[in-house]
């Protein structure tokens, strides 16, 4: 069976500005170890495709098992000028848990 | 063990709930109760209230809840503070005192903080050389939206909140301070913290401490991936901070309340729209994230510990907000069969119409609700022949236009619909347009943000 992000991580997604940013939160070192392998800022930047027009960051956080997206020009032009439903990226971050797992192992 | 401050937060927005802050004052027994109100677009929301009504400005609920709260407050020993002054604090001030007096609480003590406005001093700013250069886009033409400034607020730090409680406040109402300094003033305040190298880390774990608190349910189970097992949110504990004079803490929450502290639900917030978790900066204190250590200590008890940071930056964030056009948006659903074939229709019927009414758009944006509304290109289209068997789909229409009356050719090519469109278009009730407010974020020198506290007696 092949594992998605959202078998392995929380997820908590919002905003700054335009700026959307996901914390992914490990259900354990394992975890956290795919996690990283598995959420790149290529992998994230492919998934939205024209909805992240910026850069994107994934900072990794050791002492919790978390890693932080954070992706910029990602909410349409930000909370109150955004022609979308979620406004604040409260939703996006959740497209992430479809990410496939890469086991950290397999990665060279 | 030295001496422990306790802590609760009783709003997390405008638009959360009191109840769990009645309960925080009545059985909590804290030190201090702390209210978030201000979200980015809240002050341009304001600002345009006062300009309608000169005592207007603050948040009302903000208000009212300082007023119905301070009595029992009284009784408790808990000084409450609050960021709801919004862009009027001295107004707030004023009606929080006159409501302390008309609840017999005459001599009660109402700090307010003000000097986070800078809407009347943008072109000192700009005569001074202060570039405010967009931090978003990093446009440098401030000159541009200049004319359509609607307010500027800047995140302040907590100095006049500690000042303020040094004057003995019973209530302090701010302005635009930013939303862990609430924790932080009163923490400074007990502890004695001077700003100086020996206490950066201290204020770092206070603005630390401050971002996992601050959105209230936010880190005792609100928004969880964990939902399931979240129980009785509806009667959520708000949280409690514990905290010693290192900056170290037990996050917690009342027993019998619903919703759940834990490690997880600690490190769930604490990853809540952030930057670099290396530098959370903020006026206070640039707190590292992954510096901390978290430990469950028992039932609904999580120890943070270790926090680490560097002192204030020299520069505070500004948030400019200005007049943008504005956006026209309607919506319809469409039964199944072939629910999605309707939507599309739908989609073709309002771009005629459009054309018809010489719509003139700066974006026109399409959604199909039960598809793509949320993740758009990130949601996987599952297909025509599978989207044709849902119950329902709709279509959702937003556009962006520069004046009031294009932006209402959306609502009424959306009614135009109601016959034009497929068989079974159904609709709620039509949205007028609404004025976007788009956001500046910059950086000016502290230097140039003078806080100001006074005390009024009730």
């Amino acid at each position: 069976m092949t594992l998605q992000v959202k078998d392995i991580a929380y997820v908590r997604s919002g905003d700054k500005g335009d700026v959307c940013s996901v914390g992914l939160v490990a259900r354990g070192p394992r975890e956290y170890a795919w996690l990283r392998a598995s959420v790149t800022p290529a992998d994230v930047k492919r998934i939205y495709g024209d909805w992240v027009r910026g850069e994107v960051e994934c900072h990794s956080m050791d002492n919790i098992g978390a890693v932080v997206v954070v992706m910029r020009h990602a909410l349409g032009g930000g909370a109150t000028r955004t022609l979308r439903l979620d406004q604040t990226g409260k939703s996006l971050g959740y497209a992430l848990m479809r990410l496939p797992v890469r086991s950290a192992e397999t990665l060279s | 063990m030295g001496r422990i401050v306790r802590m609760g937060a009783g709003s997390g927005f405008w638009g959360d709930a009191l109840d769990p802050a009645e309960e925080l004052l009545e059985r909590a027994n804290l030190d201090y109760l702390c209210f978030d109100y201000l979200a980015e677009l809240t002050m341009a929301l304001l600002q345009r209230q006062k300009l309608k009504r000169p005592d207007a400005g603050y948040v009302p609920d903000a208000v009212q809840a300082m007023i119905a709260l301070l009595p029992k407050a009284k009784a408790a020993g808990t000084r409450l503070i609050s960021n709801g002054g919004g862009v009027n604090p001295r107004a707030a001030a004023d009606r929080i005192a006159e409501g302390a007096r008309q609840a017999g609480l005459a001599g009660a003590r109402i700090a307010l903080i003000e000097g986070d406005d800078m809407l009347g001093r943008l072109d000192a700013l700009v005569a001074q050389g202060v570039p405010l250069r967009n931090l978003d886009t990093g446009d440098e033409d401030f000159s541009a939206i200049r004319d359509r400034v609607v307010c500027a607020n800047v995140y302040t730090d907590s100095s006049g909140i500690s000042e303020g409680l040094a004057g003995g406040a019973d209530v302090v109402i701010a302005g635009r301070v930013s939303d862990n300094a609430l924790y932080v003033g009163p923490l400074a305040h007990e502890f004695g913290w001077r700003r100086d190298a020996a206490h950066v880390d201290r204020y770092a774990a206070a603005v630390t401490l401050g971002h996992i608190v601050e959105c209230a349910a936010g880190c005792s189970g609100g928004m969880s991936s964990r939902f399931s097992e979240m129980p009785h949110m509806g009667r959520v504990g708000f949280p409690i901070l514990e905290v010693d004079e290192t900056g170290d803490a037990t996050i917690t929450k009342l027993p019998g309340s619903g919703g759940r502290v834990d490690q997880w639900t600690v490190k769930e917030h604490l990853v809540y729209e952030i930057g670099d978790p290396r530098r959370y900066l903020m006026p206070d204190a640039v707190a590292d994230f992954t510096s901390l250590t978290l430990n469950d200590e028992g039932q609904d008890r999580v120890r943070v510990s270790g926090m680490r940071g560097e002192p204030a930056p020299d520069q505070w964030k500004m948030v400019v907000g200005y007049q943008d056009g504005w956006i026209g948006e309607t919506m319809a659903f469409f039964p199944w069969p072939n629910a999605y074939d309707r939507a599309v229709k739908a989609r073709e019927t309002l771009l005629e119409r459009f054309e018809r009414m010489g719509l003139a758009a700066d974006q026109v944006h399409f959604d199909f609700v039960g598809l793509n509304t949320l993740h758009g290109p990130a949601a996987a289209f599952p297909g025509r022949e599978w989207a044709n068997e849902l119950p329902e789909v709709g279509l959702r229409c937003a556009v962006r236009t520069r004046t009031q009356e294009e932006a209402d050719k959306v609502r009424r090519a959306g009614t135009n619909l109601w016959i034009m469109g497929p068989g079974g278009t159904s609709f709620g009730t039509p949205m007028k347009p609404r004025p976007v407010i788009a956001l500046w974020p910059t950086l000016i020198p502290r230097d140039a943000v003078q806080q100001k506290t006074e005390i009024l007696v009730a």
